[in-house]
């Protein structure tokens, strides 16, 4: 098979199936190579699993003062037996000449037998090589790796002291492996290498969020309803009155809802709604009704406000509407909770609307969004009679979790704006079912606006 | 909601014939959510309309039902006896009616006082909605001597209050205890105040603040005295049939107290009927039922029912006044054929869907900026001052503030979304450049209504960001989105830097703005790259 390479791992390649094992220093000469391109051109070749880098540690040496001296003037011991070439001389010249070096050099010469004492000295025997010349002449002024050194004669000079300089370096040994071995350069021009790493770009796109968001109207709409919008801040009449929550409801209270300052509605409804509502208030709470109370402009705490509004406006027989939007609720923000979510709202209208009807569309919504563990529980709403609970089974938590909260819009509700059918009502948190599709633990994260986070996010989930 | 704590054994006891299995199961199938289980105890949540379930007594009472051990009506067996209590017309403007019941030869140990205290708070701060609609007093009624009075005093009345071992005065409970400063506004600051006296004129209660100390109640006490006050008849008898109901469960013998005076009278905690019409049901269920499944399903749900003519009459005890009408009755009917029985139906639509315009143009919208390049983010309508106004130097307009917000980053409404992108470049420094965002979301205005409007806002930064590449995005965006072509005049806006901002515009109306984000508010939120950004309002020219 042969391989795309790049110019500097073919130098490489080529160079060491010549010379097998080498350091980046003699790759850098056998190849012209700098040793950056060497550097970078191995680190590729290590990747691909063609070369084998060994790294380890040698003792370069160069000479010190003294060997430097040694290497210029001789070597002590044979500037003495030099000296004494060209006749036998006094104790006194040889000191005079050889100044400090004078007592090694003579310790070693009469240990040796080189020499002979009588009332001069004189030579006996001058060896043509002394133990240290060959190491001297080696290194000169350059350095020379300890491989490269006879040890022996190397060892003579180091016990000298202020011969020699060692310096230990870590070095790269770099082979091919086997399969490296086998590889032919293919030579064809233009070629790249097509299996180096590309550098990271990010597709735009929506927000995981509105995906969601835009999956479940989609799937309202193949269902038969129509898209229906209103406005985020509504008076306490549409929002809490309208449907059958009492005016000193806990749910009304400042730690839940969200009051606009200073600010309350000048138009709540037409006469007639707001006499029908204040009296199904007075005779099933019992209690006096405040219009004041009803004006008060609130966030809307869920988007039935919107769709009781508009069924009380078209009174209409057979209808699907449903809304979806932000909804808030005054809470400490924590990883389950936000002041503001989106909710998502449902209604059937229709004289054979039934329990089991609206049963069944949860059933059919949530098969959609791909759940199918579902069951249904009792629960309670001010507004809706019967009320129910789905709850769903979250595979990763291994637990039932509570989603959609529904009901039969209580007569008490309806009767008084003048709608006469039944009326299916549910709706619940996006927020949560986006949590269960994108496996997140923390609902905060989908208002963080964390670029990491929405470029890693998958499309499909 | 309001959580009690309940043990597994006890109810067993006082349900009969039933498993720990068959109870946990059924916990929820009676509108009681579990919360967490631990050995015998368990946590459950109940809903506000069933204050009954506020003990283990009331909970077995339905859960006997359900299980089909014991069902139909729950009847007050009210014994006649002389108790009384007179009313005096003083209290009218104040706390106008009172009511009572005695509870004789019950079993009370401390575990029954605890339950009886909790299920006291939870009515006080539900259907008392903090005891102000309605409160409860319960006494030892052997330290009581009868007949009592309902009347009004001054504030240097004095007596020994629960928990005190000195006489404290009206003026002193309201200003040192911790009731006193709690519920003291619900007496609207009357020099008179509510008082319950016994034929010695030794105060039994000063409601709806504190009792006595002398009538609480021990393991030592054999017999109960249950008093409640309020402003409204109906609500003080609610809440004593509650009560009245739970004394009964827990085996004592009830006894009536008769009330006299000032438009006041004696309970009544009888029972109700109502009639309904099967149809309803079987129509509301979607479900075919013969008279008799109703009349056992509604015996299941602890409510009695008998088949007249073409209806039938359900007979509701004093303590269920959560069924208003015929159709708690169908959700009675359901709860007693068991919800999970149900089989749910897809009937096919009769109607055509169809999405809002609004939905439709933004969609739109958000596929061509996404062909650009822009990556969507979502913020919050509520923010902050600091990022709509000082980080970004805008001039503040006309701020809609909520009330008592309980996050400090989420105190006012948003009338641009723009100030919220550049904060969230300010997060995002360390991730790769480019950062081209956009968001389309609410915006709101207090021009004497509250006007909310559809804003659509994009911002790019990389080390070249400029004007034009911008001016280049918004409209290939409007084109392409909406045909619309963009203008740009000369316009100074403090969020841009000066000469280096326009006013939009379209069709000759101004739209939006468009610039260099000032290096100011660059500086501010330590953005190291420039950035370039818009703003344009769609409503009342896309849709």
């Amino acid at each position: 098979m042969s391989q795309v390479f790049h110019e500097i791992e073919k130098k490489i390649i080529t160079s060491l199936k010549d010379n097998p094992k080498q350091t980046m220093e003699k790759l850098e000469k056998s190849t012209n190579l700098s040793s950056d391109q060497i550097r970078r051109g191995v680190e590729w070749l290590k990747l691909k699993e063609l070369a084998n880098v060994v790294e380890s540690t040698t003792s370069i040496f160069s000479l010190g003062k003294n060997g430097l001296e040694a290497f210029e003037k001789g070597l002590p011991e044979r500037r003495l037996l030099n000296l004494l070439k060209d006749g036998p001389k006094t104790m006194q010249d040889l000191q005079k000449e050889l100044g400090s070096i004078f007592g090694p050099a003579m310790g070693l010469a009469r240990k040796n037998n080189w020499i002979e004492t009588n009332e001069k000295i004189s030579l006996k025997h001058s060896p043509v090589e002394l133990p240290g010349e060959k190491t001297l002449k080696k290194i000169g002024n350059g350095k020379q790796p300890k491989n490269e050194i006879d040890v022996v004669d190397l060892s003579s000079l180091l016990k000298r002291p202020d011969f020699l300089i060692e310096d230990v370096q870590k070095s790269k040994e770099i082979s091919l492996t086997d399969h490296a071995k086998s590889i032919a350069i293919s030579e064809s021009v233009g070629a790249i290498d097509v299996e180096a790493e590309a550098p990271p770009i990010f597709a735009a796109r929506t927000h995981p969020l509105k995906d969601t968001i835009d999956e479940i109207r989609e799937i309202f709409v193949t269902l038969g309803f129509s898209e229906i919008v209103g406005s985020m801040s509504q008076s306490s009449f549409w929002n809490f009155d309208a449907l059958f929550t009492p005016q000193d409801h806990p749910a009304r209270e400042l730690q839940d809802t969200f009051y606009l300052d200073g600010i309350s509605a000048k138009k709540i409804g037409t006469p007639e709604q707001i006499k029908n509502v204040s009296a199904s208030h007075k005779k099933n709470w019992r209690y006096l009704w405040d219009i004041n109370e009803a004006r008060k402009m609130v966030l809307r705490t869920h988007t039935t406000c919107v769709t009781i509004k508009h069924l009380a406006e078209t009174k209409p027989d057979e209808a699907r509407v449903f809304s979806v939007g932000r909804v808030f609720r005054n809470e400490k923000v924590s990883y389950k909770h936000l002041v503001e979510f989106n909710q998502i709202e449902g209604v059937v209208v229709g004289k054979n609307a039934t329990l089991r009807d609206l049963m069944g569309i949860q059933r059919e919504f949530y098969k959609r969004i791909g759940i199918t563990k579902i069951k249904f529980w009792p629960t309670f709403f001010p507004y809706t009679e019967p009320s129910l609970q789905t709850m769903v089974y979250n595979d990763r938590l291994g637990k039932w979790v509570e989603l959609f909260g529904m009901g039969i819009f209580r007569p008490e509700v309806t009767k008084p704006l003048g709608i006469n059918k039944p009326v299916l009502a549910w709706g619940g948190g996006i927020e949560r079912i986006a949590m269960l599709k994108y496996g997140l633990d923390d609902v905060r994260e989908f208002y963080n606006n964390n670029l990491n986070w929405l470029r890693s996010v998958n499309k499909c989930q | 909601m309001p959580v009690v704590e309940i043990s597994y054994s006890n109810l067993q006891k006082l349900i009969g014939k039933s498993s720990k299995k068959q109870i946990s199961e059924s916990l929820p199938f009676l509108g009681l959510d579990v919360e967490s289980e631990e050995g015998d105890l368990v946590r459950v949540e109940y809903s506000p309309n069933r204050p009954d379930y506020s003990t283990d007594f009331g909970i077995a009472l339905g859960m006997q039902g359900l299980l089909g051990v014991k069902t139909g009506a729950i009847k007050l067996n009210i014994k006649k006896s002389n108790y009384s209590i007179k009313v005096n017309s003083t209290v009218s403007k104040i706390r106008p009616f009172v009511t009572g019941i005695i509870a004789k030869n019950g079993k009370i140990d401390d575990k029954f006082i605890k339950k009886l205290m909790a299920m006291q708070e939870d009515l006080h701060f539900g259907i008392g909605r903090k005891r102000k609609k309605s409160s409860i007093g319960i006494h030892d009624l052997d330290k009581i001597s009868f007949p009592l009075t309902y009347t009004t005093t001054n504030k240097t009345h004095s007596f020994i209050p629960l928990t005190a071992t000195s006489k404290m005065s009206i003026s002193e409970i309201l200003e040192k205890t911790v009731v006193g400063k709690d519920y003291g506004n619900l007496l609207r600051n009357s020099s008179q105040v509510p008082i319950i006296l016994d034929s010695n004129s030794d105060t039994v209660s000063f409601p709806p603040i504190i009792n006595a100390a002398v009538t609480t109640i021990t393991p030592k006490s054999k017999n109960l005295f249950v008093e409640v006050t309020g402003i409204n008849k109906n609500d003080a008898e609610d809440m004593l049939s509650i009560v009245a109901t739970i004394l009964q469960s827990a085996g004592f013998s009830l006894y009536g107290v008769k009330i006299t005076g000032a438009n006041n009278s004696s309970p009544k905690l009888g029972l109700r009927k109502i009639t309904i019409s099967p149809n309803l049901i079987t129509d509301t269920l979607g479900l075919s039922l013969s008279s008799s499944k109703i009349i056992s399903a509604l015996k299941k749900s602890r409510l009695d029912a008998v088949s007249k003519g073409n209806n039938i009459i359900c007979t509701i005890p004093a303590y269920r006044f959560d069924i208003f009408g015929p159709m708690d009755l169908v959700e009675e009917v359901a709860l007693g054929y068991g919800i999970q029985n149900l089989e749910p139906i897809l009937s096919p639509s009769q109607t055509i869907g169809q999405t809002n315009l609004i939905s439709d143009k933004l969609k739109s919208l958000s596929l061509t900026v996404v062909g650009l390049g822009y990556l969507e983010v979502l913020n919050s309508s509520l923010t902050s001052k600091r990022i709509l106004y000082e980080m970004t130097n805008r001039e503040s307009k006309k701020i809609i503030s909520v009330l008592d917000s309980k996050s400090q980053e989420h105190t006012i409404l948003r009338n641009s979304i723009l100030p919220g992108l550049i904060e969230n470049l300010s997060r995002n420094i360390h991730a790769v450049y480019p950062q081209k965002l956009f968001e389309t979301g609410t915006i709101f205005s207090d021009d004497n209504v509250i006007d909310e409007k559809v804003s659509f806002a994009g911002i790019s930064a990389h080390q070249d960001a400029n004007f034009t590449e911008i001016k280049s995005v918004l409209q290939s965006v409007l084109r392409t989105a909406f045909n619309f072509e963009i203008e740009t005049k000369t316009f100074e806006d403090p969020i841009f830097e000066n000469g280096r901002s326009a006013a939009v515009f379209v069709n000759g109306k101004q739209v939006g703005v468009i610039g260099e984000i000032s290096s100011k508010t660059i500086e501010n939120y330590k953005i190291r790259v420039p950035a370039v950004g818009f703003e344009i309002v769609l409503s009342g020219f896309v849709f």
